[in-house]
């Protein structure tokens, strides 16, 4: 038992620290937020009813067992964590060290009080494993990945404990510079608006479970890329699929329709469940900003040609943006490498309408696979002065689709992997960044400045 | 080493002066230097005509020397100087069009219009009747609203069966009345006359054995697709659906026909695809990567070794020049 009897002075040369610590360190693209502990302590077998909550030291022993619980609240994180760490600094007094610093888990009881835990009372360790960490050195920060397990803002209790005989003695948030650390880095500069979707998304299956899952944690604009509900976009399918799914961020979607939500004459399931925000109902065009960014949601289900209603609207539409970035999105791709589906033609005059009006981004869906394009002119010639790019979706949920021929100025290709693609819209340019559901793994990631 | 512009691969058969358009040759392929036999065994001897990227070509087995034409298609086979190739219009996504190709690469007869995505297609050995198969609905097998036509070209007498559903089909002995049958995947034996060919049927997919001059067809086994006759006629590579269940994958797999045992192959990875003999040792077949990019594998078709990547890039596999 030797922690207990170095509190004290652990405690002494410890400077109190009563708040969250938080110290942000904002580079160019991405964000950076160090947390201390809320709360930390440890509890020892041998004193069964002691709190050592204030203790300058918390630590991992076992025996005499000692096990430590520690406490953060991750709070103001935007976009997608792409990294975060558990660190600990093992005390500077010799008898710190062991031959192990610990299995480190997460736990469910987040109600604890840093005062209040004994040995008799500690909350169970019952949630998944963060990581083991090795032997341990005195004076010496030790740190665990745990990114797969922190994913975004909330508060976060995780237990330690050890097998080790020998124990090991770590800082507490009580000690200041040394307390225990999680460290949080996002892809995003906080600030400039985050748009994130995909196309294809709500049927019988589980896929669009996931992709929901993931859509939920990311602040931001929601947008589809149509066949937003299988097979027919019945008020029923929607209630029955898109709902439990997508549904709960529906207040924050601007979706556009595809074949399938069009498969029901009048389109009243499709138009019924988004209301205003799908346009007016039976045209299905209509725009809006965001930020420096003007976005065009097209129909690809209804006419296209240059002669259109759509194309008078869009030609009108976008003489009146000053935004310097522009967006547009539908279902139907004009470009793809699917072997299912292929070139949607008919919706070329309205991308020429775009390119003539210096669009930046097109985003589509149809074909069940994710494709990224180069900057293409509106007949498909790479053009990386005044072309757009092109970038299909299909990876919402609906089962995934084979490739044909590749076409010229494809960039990237995946048909194994459900995600969503997010955009962060800055001042004058765009990052992409394809994020995989869980149970997938594809990323893809980049940044173009608009023309 | 730069591209080149060189004469087609079999230019030494060439008659004098006839042009057979541009070809890329581009290197690759070269042999590991492994011992290992099955590999040795697999990389063989010969040519194997392939797309690559939907251009018509040929490589070495081993992957090697790629020659590749001008010539669109998204589906190809070839034996003995005849090839067939499903040609994708230009103008309208979803057509096709049957060519058929001698030797040199050069188109004999008139194209032939198949409406519908191309799928399968296949020579006999004669060289006499090419066979396609298309999807005119739906995109997959594992698709409720799935629809194919298979039809048959007798490249003698110009004579066109554009689908079997006219064939008078029987199961288990009875006469059955076709509905909503589907045909896909026939192969030829070397009569020019017997045939093999999948029917799903009322839920069940069939191996159906066809007479082309009696319009017959009647069924030998279930959950045998995309047959595929070897040059001993003895035996049928074929897809299995795992657990009859094609949102499962499928299996690659043999069937000896004396005896209707199956022996699975040692590609473990789903494989849709009618497979091709290279010889009556080697079954190949295509596997098409998470990215699009599509890889000719070749395995033992007794069920012993393991997959070894043929052709780079290539797919439709069928063996050349042999």
């Amino acid at each position: 038992m030797r922690l207990p009897n170095r509190v004290l002075s652990a405690g002494l040369v410890g400077v109190l620290t009563l708040t969250t610590l938080v110290a942000a360190d904002i580079t160019a693209a991405a964000a950076t937020a160090t947390f201390t502990p809320t709360a930390d302590t440890y509890v020892a077998d041998n004193a069964p009813t002691s709190n050592f909550g204030t203790a300058g030291a918390v630590g991992v022993d076992a025996s005499e067992v000692n096990r430590t619980f520690l406490k953060f609240t991750v709070s103001g994180v935007s976009g997608t964590v792409t990294s975060a760490k558990l660190r600990l600094h093992t005390d500077t007094v010799a008898g710190s060290e062991s031959d192990s610093g610990g299995t480190w888990k997460l736990m469910s009881n987040t109600g604890w009080s840093e005062t209040g835990v004994t040995w008799n009372n500690q909350p169970a360790i019952d949630g998944a494993t963060l990581g083991s960490i090795g032997a341990v050195a005195v004076n010496t920060w030790y740190e665990i990945d745990v990114t797969s397990q922190i994913t975004g803002n909330g508060t976060f209790s995780i237990g330690g404990t050890s097998t080790s005989t020998n124990g090991a003695d770590f800082d507490s948030r009580e000690t200041g510079a040394t307390a225990p650390q999680l460290v949080v880095s996002t892809d995003v500069q906080s600030g400039d608006p985050v748009w994130i979707g995909a196309g294809d998304i709500a049927d019988s299956g589980s896929q669009d479970t996931n992709t929901a899952n993931l859509v939920s944690g990311i602040a931001g604009t929601v947008w589809t890329t149509g066949d937003n509900v299988y097979p027919n976009g019945t008020a029923s399918e929607f209630n029955t699929y898109y709902n439990p799914t997508w549904g709960a961020f529906k207040n924050r979607t601007r979706p556009v329709p595809g074949n399938h939500d069009y498969n029901t004459s009048g389109y009243y399931g499709y138009y019924g469940y988004f209301g205003a925000a799908a346009g007016t109902a039976g045209q299905g065009y209509y725009s809006y900003d965001l930020g420096n960014w003007h976005i065009v949601a097209l129909n690809s289900e209804i006419s296209t040609t240059a002669s259109s209603a759509q194309a008078t609207w869009l030609t009108s539409d976008l003489a009146g943006t000053t935004k310097p970035c522009i967006a547009a999105y539908w279902h139907k791709p004009r470009f793809t490498s699917g072997s299912t589906h292929g070139n949607n033609t008919a919706i070329g005059p309205l991308v020429q309408i775009l390119y003539n009006n210096h669009a930046d981004v097109v985003v589509t869906g149809h074909n069940h696979q994710y494709e990224r394009f180069n900057l293409l002119n509106p007949s498909g010639a790479v053009d990386t002065t005044g072309g757009i790019r092109h970038f299909v979706v299909g990876t919402g949920g609906a089962g995934l689709y084979p490739f044909g021929t590749i076409q010229p100025g494809s960039q990237v290709r995946n048909n194994n992997s459900f995600g969503a693609l997010k955009f962060t819209l800055h001042a004058n340019s765009y990052d992409w960044n394809f994020l995989p559901a869980a149970g997938s793994s594809f990323t893809d990631s980049g940044t173009t400045n608009c023309h | 080493m730069k591209n080149r512009i060189l004469i087609l691969a079999l230019s030494t058969l060439l008659l004098g002066g006839i042009a057979v358009g541009y070809v890329i040759t581009r290197p690759g392929g070269a042999l590991s230097g492994t011992a290992d036999p099955s590999e040795v065994a697999l990389r063989g001897e010969g040519r194997v005509l392939a797309l690559f990227n939907g251009r018509l070509g040929t490589a070495r087995r081993d992957g090697g020397d790629q020659k590749i034409s001008a010539i669109r298609c998204d589906r190809s086979y070839a034996a003995a100087g005849t090839i067939g190739c499903l040609r994708p219009s230009e103008e309208n996504w979803g057509q096709y069009q049957l060519v058929v190709l001698n030797g040199q690469f050069q188109e004999t007869g008139k194209p032939l219009d198949v409406p519908g995505l191309a799928n399968r297609l296949r020579v006999s050995n004669s060289g006499r009747m090419v066979s396609w198969t298309v999807f005119v609905s739906g995109e997959d097998y594992t698709s409720d609203v799935m629809s194919t036509r298979t039809g048959i070209l007798d490249t003698k007498s110009g004579e066109a069966i554009p689908s079997l559903e006219v064939f008078a089909a029987t199961i288990n002995g009875m006469p059955h009345k076709a509905v909503d049958d589907n045909y896909w995947g026939i192969t030829f034996a070397g009569d020019d006359n017997r045939f093999y060919v999948t029917m799903f049927a009322g839920g069940t997919r069939y191996l159906m054995e066809g007479d082309l001059a009696a319009r017959t067809v009647r069924n030998l086994k279930s959950n045998v697709e995309c047959p595929s006759l070897a040059p001993d006629q003895r035996r049928i590579a074929f897809k299995e659906a795992i657990d009859g269940n094609p949102k499962k994958g499928w299996r690659l797999s043999v069937l000896e026909l004396a005896t209707m045992k199956v022996t699975h192959l040692a590609e473990t990875r789903s494989v849709d695809d009618q497979p091709a003999w290279l010889d009556n040792g080697t079954v190949a077949y295509n596997v098409q990567r998470s990215d699009g990019i599509n890889e000719t594998y070749g395995v033992p078709a007794d069920g012993s070794g393991h997959p070894v990547k043929l052709v780079e890039g290539g797919n439709s596999p069928a063996p050349y020049g042999l």
